[in-house]
């Protein structure tokens, strides 16, 4: 629209005649060079899962263990020890996550302000990589809007084994297509912009917590198989 | 601290009279040391676990330089996919066009204020004072560009710009700038977390209520027309999420071929940026989504000289770079002086060939200069940018212009070489002045052997380290008296002038900074960058671990020898 063409098609003439004696056809060439560094993880699923707790632990997250049965009681004591009362909820967290005895306000198109009133927030989340200690969102219904678990100042994310990947690559081949919108949390907000000295909390939540849900490995591993095959 | 140093390329002194405050800067220097320490050991332990980190580096670097060879490709189809998910893609030719074209996007919002994501490009273009002078108040929401901007100063680094600053000043400047109550202002400590705390007060109220926001780019994905942006604190979400509109300033070679690419650059963009397996917070946007976040968003691409540097097949390679700061931290130079010294928002090894590069030769041409070539920016770059090598065709450029220049008559540099041109261009002139030298030179050598101090240019070298003096005997001398084959007449034969297997038995002492080792009076000192602990050299180790490594060997191999003489 108000864009001047000039400078676009100047500088890309310019690349074009930058680039003019590479001869190889893109796709040709990006599928040449090589990759070999490592793809696939080696850890047992056991070990996988202890080397994300060891990570997020090492990020100052606090990690707490569960079964499919126990899980409703789990996000109610950490609730209970939060100290805090109002909560948000991604429109599609299960009912029996919202534990009761809390304010819960279900996001169906809350406001910033409505948001920033909140205490705290729980989310799923789309997978974890052990590797670097990273959990990972791609704002989906139990995941909720990027800013939903931004301004509260305490996040649980709920993980399934199942979803702990071991590498960064394992992850990638997890999503065939590109997903819109991508945050990957590793720990709560930090900086270390004075002296090098890492500050937990500047402005994403202070306080990360994680609940790992075991037991639906075995079956996830299968699918997981299925899926590559 | 130094008050407003000069980052503009075009009005900064040449980088030996930039660096001379800095190195007479206590403060400063203890700052930056203690800063890069920091991060290189956590950069080292990090890269050591990584069993890959060789073949992680040759994909980056494979990857970097096929999206610069489709630069053109690559960027239409982000273009292309951008557009497609609501984007609006622009396209800057120089500074003042990126800068004119950020401030119509505001007018049309009418926007009165700008909270910011951390970008070096954005300070490239020097965009902030522009938008300050169109009325258009700037707000910088990383910890450490707050203050930079609150302090009046200017980045010394591209990861952490505010390295050169300790606590007690950060204390002072948010004590005088953050407009706090008297008795907050007085009660407020030098403590990190306190001074972490009041900046996180100071923002939350603009990240509500500031209706745009601008940032840079990590990477854009040309696949799905997607941007990455990278962070710590929380900032960068904050602008990619609550704002209504949001405008994203990225050079054109920021672009990746696709989304999975990230599985190679992000694993090594933290862990050489600042020593961590992974930063808190990387967030990748596409176009606009409804519902979840700014619903206009706008995309400039900034050219300002890097399809000029993409024509240059020696110096493309500059491009590769992710502005991870590995290089800068290494450096011994940077080390010492900080990054005001360079007169650019781009500082360090990266910044000495970017800068002139971006200045089209015609400023900044000291920074090539402001290296001793060690090879160490090379050996922790992610994505294998041979900056020595870049250096070196840069200092040939500007040798280039400075032949066309009259005043080189008057240089004495310039006539030196000259002299040693002609001396060297026939054997018989050299074996001269060698004999020469060898009766100049005894005038300054003491009785130990050295020589303490040189006249003139000589002065540059003694002034910090002293010359051995020239041996009684060249080595021409020496084979052509030698008892065991008197029936041969000496050679004039190039191939066997003096120099090559003499010359190492001076190399170590040479190389040696015997004035500042007083407690190693052999002068065999290993330059400090080589002996760095750092885990590389490893498989597929870059050429210069091999000149390194000779260096070093030869050393060794001449203290042997003369372990054996000794024997």
């Amino acid at each position: 629209m108000t864009q001047p063409p000039a400078s676009r098609d100047r500088i890309l003439a310019n690349i074009r005649s930058a680039t003019s004696a590479v001869s190889t056809p893109v796709e040709a060439a990006y599928a040449a060079f090589p990759r070999s560094y490592i793809h696939h993880g080696q850890l047992a699923p056991e070990s996988r899962i202890a080397l994300l707790i060891e990570r997020l632990r090492e990020y100052d997250a606090e990690v707490v263990e569960a079964t499919p049965n126990t899980l409703p009681a789990a996000i109610a004591a950490q609730l209970a020890h939060s100290g805090k009362q109002r909560f948000v909820a991604p429109s599609g967290l299960p009912a029996d996550w919202r534990a009761p005895g809390f304010n819960w306000q279900i996001d169906n198109g809350l406001t910033h302000a409505e948001i920033e009133q909140a205490e705290g927030v729980v989310t799923a989340a789309f997978c974890a990589i052990a590797d670097s200690g990273t959990i990972v969102l791609h704002h989906g219904p139990t995941e909720g809007r990027r800013v939903l678990s931004l301004l509260p100042d305490w996040h649980l994310c709920i993980l399934r084994a199942s979803q702990v990947v071991e590498t960064l690559p394992e992850y990638f081949s997890r999503c065939p297509q590109p997903p819109p919108l991508v945050t990957w949390i590793s720990g709560p907000s930090a900086t270390a912009d004075i002296e090098m000295t890492r500050i937990k909390g500047v402005h994403g939540p202070r306080f990360l917590h994680v609940i790992l849900v075991h037991n639906d490995l075995v079956r996830d591993e299968s699918e997981a198989m299925h899926v590559k095959v | 601290m130094s008050l407003h140093p000069q980052l503009d390329p075009t009005l900064a002194p040449p980088f030996p009279q930039a660096a001379l405050p800095m190195l007479r800067n206590p403060q400063l220097r203890k700052n930056v040391a203690h800063a890069t320490d920091v991060i290189q050991a956590k950069r080292a332990k990090l890269v050591a676990e990584k069993t890959d980190w060789q073949q992680l580096r040759s994909a980056a670097s494979d990857l970097r330089a096929h999206a610069l060879e489709n630069l053109g490709f690559y960027l239409e189809q982000f273009e292309s996919r951008c557009t497609a998910a609501g984007g609006q893609v622009h396209w800057a030719s120089d500074a003042a066009e990126a800068r004119q074209i950020i401030l119509d996007l505001l007018k049309q919002e009418n926007a009165t204020e700008v909270i910011k994501i951390k970008t070096m490009t954005s300070a490239e273009i020097q965009l902030n004072p522009f938008l300050e002078s169109a009325g258009v108040a700037v707000f910088e929401t990383d910890l450490a560009e707050l203050i930079i901007q609150l302090g009046e100063d200017e980045p010394s680094h591209i990861v952490a710009p505010a390295l050169h600053v300790n606590r007690s000043q950060v204390r002072e400047i948010f004590a005088r700038r953050m407009g706090l109550p008297k008795n907050e202002a007085e009660a407020l400590t030098d403590d990190p977390e306190a001074l972490t705390a009041a900046a996180r007060t100071y923002l939350r109220h603009k990240f509500l209520t500031v209706p745009t926001a601008i940032s840079g780019a990590n990477f854009l994905i040309a696949e799905t027309g997607s941007v990455a942006v990278v962070e710590s604190e929380g900032n960068g979400r904050m602008c990619l999420t609550l704002p209504r509109t949001m405008i994203t300033l990225a050079g054109i070679e920021k672009v990746l071929p696709r989304f999975q690419d990230l599985e190679v650059m992000l694993q090594v963009l933290a862990r050489s940026a600042t020593g961590e397996r992974m930063n808190p917070y990387t967030s990748f946007w596409t176009g606009v989504t409804p519902g979840d976040g700014p619903q206009h968003f706008h995309v400039v691409l900034l050219d300002n000289q890097r399809s000029a540097i993409l024509a240059r097949p020696n110096e493309r390679q500059t491009l590769k770079c992710i502005r991870c700061g590995a290089c800068m931290n290494t450096c011994p130079v940077y080390r010492q002086t900080g990054g005001h010294a360079y007169g650019s928002v781009y500082p360090g090894p990266i910044g000495a060939i970017l800068t002139p590069q971006l200045m089209q030769m015609q400023h900044a041409q000291s920074l090539p200069y402001a290296s001793s070539l060690c090879g160490a920016c090379y050996e922790v770059c992610p994505v294998k940018i041979n900056i020595p090598e870049v250096l070196i065709d840069l200092r040939a450029q500007v040798v280039d212009q400075e032949r066309d220049q009259p005043a080189r008559f008057f240089d004495l540099m310039y006539i030196g070489m000259k002299a040693a041109d002609f001396i060297f261009a026939r054997p018989w002139r050299f074996h001269a002045s060698q004999r020469l030298a060898r009766i100049g030179l005894r005038l300054f050598t003491r009785r130990d052997g050295w020589i303490h101090s040189l006249p003139s240019l000589g002065a540059k070298w003694t002034q910090t380290r002293d010359l051995r003096g020239l041996p009684k005997q060249t080595f021409r001398e020496w084979y052509a008296a030698r008892p065991t084959n008197s029936t041969s007449s000496p050679s004039l034969d190039p191939e066997e002038m003096p120099g090559a297997p003499s010359m190492h038995r001076h190399s170590g002492a040479w190389v040696g900074d015997r004035k500042s080792q007083p407690g190693n009076p052999s002068g065999e000192t290993r330059p400090s960058v080589l002996s760095s602990s750092d885990p590389e050299p490893k498989p597929g180790a870059p050429s210069m671990h091999r000149h390194s490594g000779a260096w070093v060997g030869d050393r060794k191999s001449q203290s042997d020898k003369s372990k054996k003489e000794a024997q």
